[in-house]
């Protein structure tokens, strides 16, 4: 499938901004899955400077800026060619261990509702990708797709008990059920091209888990299924906060900071 | 119990000259001499606040009078020992942060790097500025008899103390002179030079000119404040806190009343977790937005390496033998003391029928918390522990209940045998080794004490290597 | 040097020379205390340190009376005062603290043991006896920090932070005192330019530590009105005239564009003021109003206290 994507940020300041650091990770896996025909990344403030691509494949890139004055707006935009593998990754360019995606951060740690989602019996009797399989759908079960209704600070515990979330909360209790049963796991940024289900403005976030013989396998608790070519990775990380895709550090700022987000994702020749 | 001062009744010889000295002061003498020392101390402002201590007023470090002797004999085993140790901990960090080689091997399991917080995966795959990670490294090493000195814990990201060490030398000094005309005793007053050379060698390969070097300090709140502006005091170089860099296109500087200066190389005594809100803790106030991106684009050095913590970690320390000889090809030259790994199964079962003969320590809990000294603790603390291993058996180590050896302090009128550890400092720079002969000696002030950590009622004595 | 290094060296620079300010005002204070018959001007001295450090209010609130003990403490010992003594000591050591590589081990001795101290003579009951004993326990070591900060230190930039600290101090307080105690002098602006009570005036001097200067400055003539501002505002020998804490700073602030080659705000204003001031006579501004002249003086010091602050330890004036 080839995908058009075109993704802004802004970011609004009441008042100026003495010195803000971002830290982006906003280039395309390159791996088997996906192709990268063109990409790009605009700043509408600052240089955009190259710092080095981490052991996930992840390109970081900083931009420094100054005196900032209202508004700071992020453009990427390209053109992606994906095949689907039904969710197994080849060809990521990794060079960490999947064993350290075993470790839970505070936004995953599990709690008895979390634990108690999976009977222990249906691990022995069922193979690897089945389990994955059932994981991923007893978690889709587990809570039910409301936009706003959690925040970028809401972990998997808090999200089970609230029954509702977005997908940032069922990757992550995706994530907290399959590292409790010792399945390395990891919270997966990217884009979906998807015209049917929940046609929020934003990315999308699921869920990788590493299977022996296989690898890493996406796996998407909001929707109940394994990814396929209407998915685009952007990156990967332990959970929501460690993956973001623009991360940012103000100093000495005193205002008010919002957020918009304009995406616009397109199959080609679909219109 | 091994007394270093007395065999039975007889003084050892290493001791005798000092004995003698002792014995012929004055009774009053001693407590004059005791309030001037603590007089200059406070004068020169050694203080460290407590944690978990609401009342955060400075107190002062207890210094004890009584020299703690080491033989040149001893020593050079000491040093060879801790040598051997800086190198197979430099080698073992490069490794697991590229190949992981030793884990192939099937020399450490897997999981207890992989799983542990303090192995950064940020750190995979970079070339660290001459393959050093940990440039000074504090070894604690204790005594259990004549020959034995045994590792207890290893400390490579942020060892602490050697301000005593030097600042203790320099209080004796100035009380008795006549002691150190008597006696050949090795100078530690070297340390601080050779700290600087040993950073200035660790420059990254973008700087071409004379190497900035600054230390990074959390702030005067901090515990070992005094030893951070202590260190940049006796180096000549900026002590910084985060506030006063700033990263620009990756590139690090300090502020500066005539403008911006590049910074090459910090010797952060700063948690990894703290050193930049951008790529590790977003609410570290006392880190440096940026640094991170910075340090992996090669314009600066970060000493020790953020993720270097895994390499003192106590599930890594019962492996430290199998890392030397991995590494080095090479016997250890001080042995470690039997450690019990909770996360086995077999370790676990032995441990929790033995809990009164043991000491139980927490995997990551640093400076004598989180500890159990089995035969000393209350019904209620032995039963709290047992419970909390049960249910993180991972979290938990334990060692045999150690006798370790003892030194006299001074008492008001007698002197008086008090448990003792020994830090000795190593520095490891690019195909460099430096250290000073001596170390820290703390001291367990509480009779039959053998929690020797200052934040817990320890104290500290000069240490004195003999020339002959 | 490091901007907070700068920062932290003025700063402490200024707590040590306001401890020694307000140890000399309690002096005078204690002083007319033992002198029969001068309740008002005994009671006015104690209001004019309220008033001159700007903590009347905070005092009152607080303590509701004008009260010689209540005062006394607050200005030695309350800490929830940031102006009181011990405040001022644990602010200069605090800073000092910070920058403790950045002074000589024998300069942070000595402020470190005023800092360890201060707490013995709070410990050991006070006792309003013992006053002079403690002003004169402040004033010595002040004169110790000083001391020991010429006789040790590097002159170089360093040096001058401190010094400017010292003297925007001086400036800024002696400036208050001024206009707190001319006020409370001349209750009415029919008076100004008459003759006043010879003792009312000499307080007004000893509260900024000149009456014996003045003295020798003028023979054993009258004070008068005309005089004490020659004395206090223009005199180039008096060291605790408005001149000469501006001269001084007009010097350090020459040193440190000459030393970092870059010129700056805060450098042309204090050039100006300078200037200003050495054509000044006392007749000039009595004309402009003391109060006038007093309280332009104030902010016009605070502005070049923000664009120093801009230049050196912010790093935001470019």
């Amino acid at each position: 499938m080839i995908i058009n994507i075109n993704y802004k940020t802004s970011y609004n300041f009441t008042s100026e901004v003495p010195r803000l650091v971002q830290q982006l990770k906003l280039s395309p896996t390159e791996c088997i899955n996906q192709k990268i025909i063109k990409w790009s990344i605009e700043a509408s403030e600052g240089e955009i400077v190259e710092s080095h691509k981490d052991c996930l494949g992840n390109q970081i890139n900083n931009i420094y800026l100054q005196n900032l004055i209202k508004k700071q707006i992020i453009t990427t935009k390209g053109i992606i060619h994906t095949k689907n593998t039904f969710g197994v990754m080849k060809g990521l360019h990794e060079t960490v261990h999947p064993d350290c995606f075993l470790r839970q951060t505070i936004l995953t740690k599990p709690n008895k509702k979390i634990i108690s989602l999976i009977n222990k019996k249906s691990k022995a009797k069922t193979n690897s990708i089945e389990f994955c399989h059932t994981m991923n759908t007893v978690v889709g079960d587990s809570i039910k797709y409301l936009s706003g209704s959690t925040n970028i600070k809401t972990d998997a515990q808090h999200a089970i008990s609230l029954g509702t979330g977005v997908c940032q909360d069922f990757a992550h209790i995706l994530i907290s059920l399959a590292r409790h049963n010792d399945y390395p796991a990891r919270y997966v940024n990217g884009f979906l091209a998807d015209d049917s289900g929940h046609g929020d403005n934003d990315t999308h976030a699921w869920v990788e888990i590493f299977i022996k013989d296989l690898g890493w396998v996406g796996f998407d608790p909001s929707h109940k299924c394994s990814i396929d070519d209407k998915y685009v990775r952007m990156g990967c990380g332990f959970d929501f906060a460690d993956a973001s895709m623009i991360k940012g550090v103000k100093s000495n700022f005193k205002g008010e900071e919002t957020l918009d987000k304009e995406i616009n994702i397109q199959l080609q020749g679909s219109q | 119990m091994y007394n270093e001062a007395f065999d039975k009744k007889k003084i050892r010889k290493p001791y005798s000259n000092i004995m003698t000295w002792a014995n012929s002061l004055p009774q009053n003498t001693v407590i004059k001499k005791k309030l001037q020392a603590e007089n200059l101390f406070k004068k020169i402002g050694i203080t460290f606040s407590v944690y978990n201590n609401f009342d955060s007023a400075e107190r002062l470090i207890p210094f004890d009078m009584f020299p703690r002797i080491i033989t040149r004999m001893e020593w050079m085993k000491i040093q060879d020992g801790v040598t051997q140790r800086a190198l197979a901990i430099n080698a073992f960090l490069r490794d697991i942060y590229n190949k992981c080689e030793i884990v192939k091997a099937k020399k450490i399991p897997g999981y207890l790097i992989y799983k542990n917080p303090a192995y950064e995966i940020k750190m995979i795959g970079f070339k660290v500025p001459n393959n050093i990670y940990s440039p000074i490294i504090g070894t604690d090493i204790i005594r259990t008899d004549e020959k034995s000195f045994k590792v207890l814990e290893d400390n490579c990201r942020t060892p602490s103390g050697v301000s005593y060490m030097i600042e203790n030398r320099e209080i004796m000094m100035r009380m008795f002179p006549e002691l150190f005309q008597q006696l050949n005793i090795e100078p530690v007053e070297n340390y601080s030079s050779y700290l600087l050379d040993i950073l200035k060698s660790l420059a990254p390969k973008k700087c071409d000119k004379d190497p900035k070097v600054v230390i990074l300090t959390p702030g005067p709140l901090n515990s070992a404040y005094y030893e951070h502006s202590f260190l940049a005091d006796t180096m000549g170089i900026e002590l910084v806190q985060g506030t006063d860099l700033v990263v620009e296109n990756n590139v690090t500087y300090m502020r500066t009343t005539k403008g911006k200066e590049r910074v090459d190389i910090i010797y952060r005594r700063i948690d990894d977790d703290f050193i930049d809100p951008l790529s590790f803790n977003q609410s570290s106030v006392i880190g440096v937005p940026g640094l991170f991106d910075s340090y992996r684009s090669g314009n600066v050095n970060i000493c020790s390496a953020p993720g270097s913590g895994i390499a003192d970690d106590k599930a890594i320390y019962s492996y430290m033998p199998e890392i030397i000889r991995f590494y080095l090809g090479q016997e250890p030259i001080l042995p470690s003391i039997k450690t019990w790994r909770c996360g086995s199964e077999k370790d676990k079962n032995y441990v929790l029928s033995n809990l009164e003969k043991l000491v139980i320590k927490e995997v990551h809990g640093s400076g004598g918390y989180g500890m159990l000294i089995g035969n000393s603790a209350s019904k209620a603390k032995i039963n709290l522990f047992a419970k909390k291993i049960k249910l993180n058996p991972e979290n938990y180590i334990a060692q045999p209940i150690l006798d370790l050896s003892t030194v006299p302090i001074f008492k008001k009128d007698s002197l008086s045998p008090r448990h003792v550890d020994l830090r000795p400092f190593t520095l490891i720079g690019n195909r460099k080794i430096k250290l000073v002969a001596g170390g820290l000696t703390r001291v367990a002030l509480k009779d039959g004490s053998l929690v020797v950590n200052s934040s817990q009622g320890g104290g500290v004595k000069d240490t004195w290597v003999l020339r002959d | 040097m490091l901007s907070r290094t700068a920062e932290n060296l003025y700063w402490t620079a200024r707590y040590v020379e306001r401890a020694d300010s307000i140890a000399r005002l309690l002096e005078v204070a204690y002083r007319i205390h033992l002198i029969p018959n001068t309740h008002e001007g005994y009671m006015n001295e104690w209001e004019s340190i309220l008033q001159a450090s700007g903590i009347k209010e905070e005092y009152l609130t607080k303590y509701k009376e004008i009260n010689k003990d209540k005062i006394e403490y607050f200005l030695l010992f309350d800490e929830t005062n940031g102006s009181c003594i011990k405040s001022c000591i644990m602010n200069a050591r605090a800073n000092l603290k910070m920058v403790r590589t950045a002074v000589t081990l024998e300069v942070w001795n000595t402020v470190n043991s005023w800092y360890h101290d201060i707490g013995k003579y709070e410990k050991e009951k006070y006792n309003s006896k013992d006053l002079p004993e403690i002003l004169d326990w402040v004033k010595r070591q002040v004169n110790l920090i000083k001391g020991t900060i010429d006789n040790t230190q590097l002159i170089n930039d360093g040096f001058d932070f401190i010094r400017l600290g010292l003297y925007f101090e001086r400036a800024d307080f002696t400036a208050r005192i001024i206009d707190v105690k001319y006020f409370i002098l001349l209750p009415s602006s029919s008076y100004i330019g008459s003759q006043v009570d010879n003792f009312q005036w000499s307080l007004m001097l000893r509260s900024v530590s000149s009456y014996r200067g003045f003295k020798w400055a003028y023979g054993n003539s009258d004070i008068d009105y005309k005089k004490i501002i020659d004395f206090l505002i223009l005199s180039s020998i008096c060291p605790r005239s408005i001149f000469f804490a501006i001269d001084k700073i007009h010097h350090h602030m020459n040193r440190l564009v000459k030393y970092y080659n870059s010129s700056n705000k805060a450098h042309k204003k204090i050039q100006t003021i300078y200037k200003g001031l050495r054509k000044s006579n006392a007749d000039q501004i009595i004309e402009f109003g003391l109060h006038e002249f007093l309280t332009k003086f104030i902010d016009d010091i605070s502005a070049i206290y923000n664009d120093l602050e801009n230049v050196y330890f912010l790093g935001t004036d470019k």
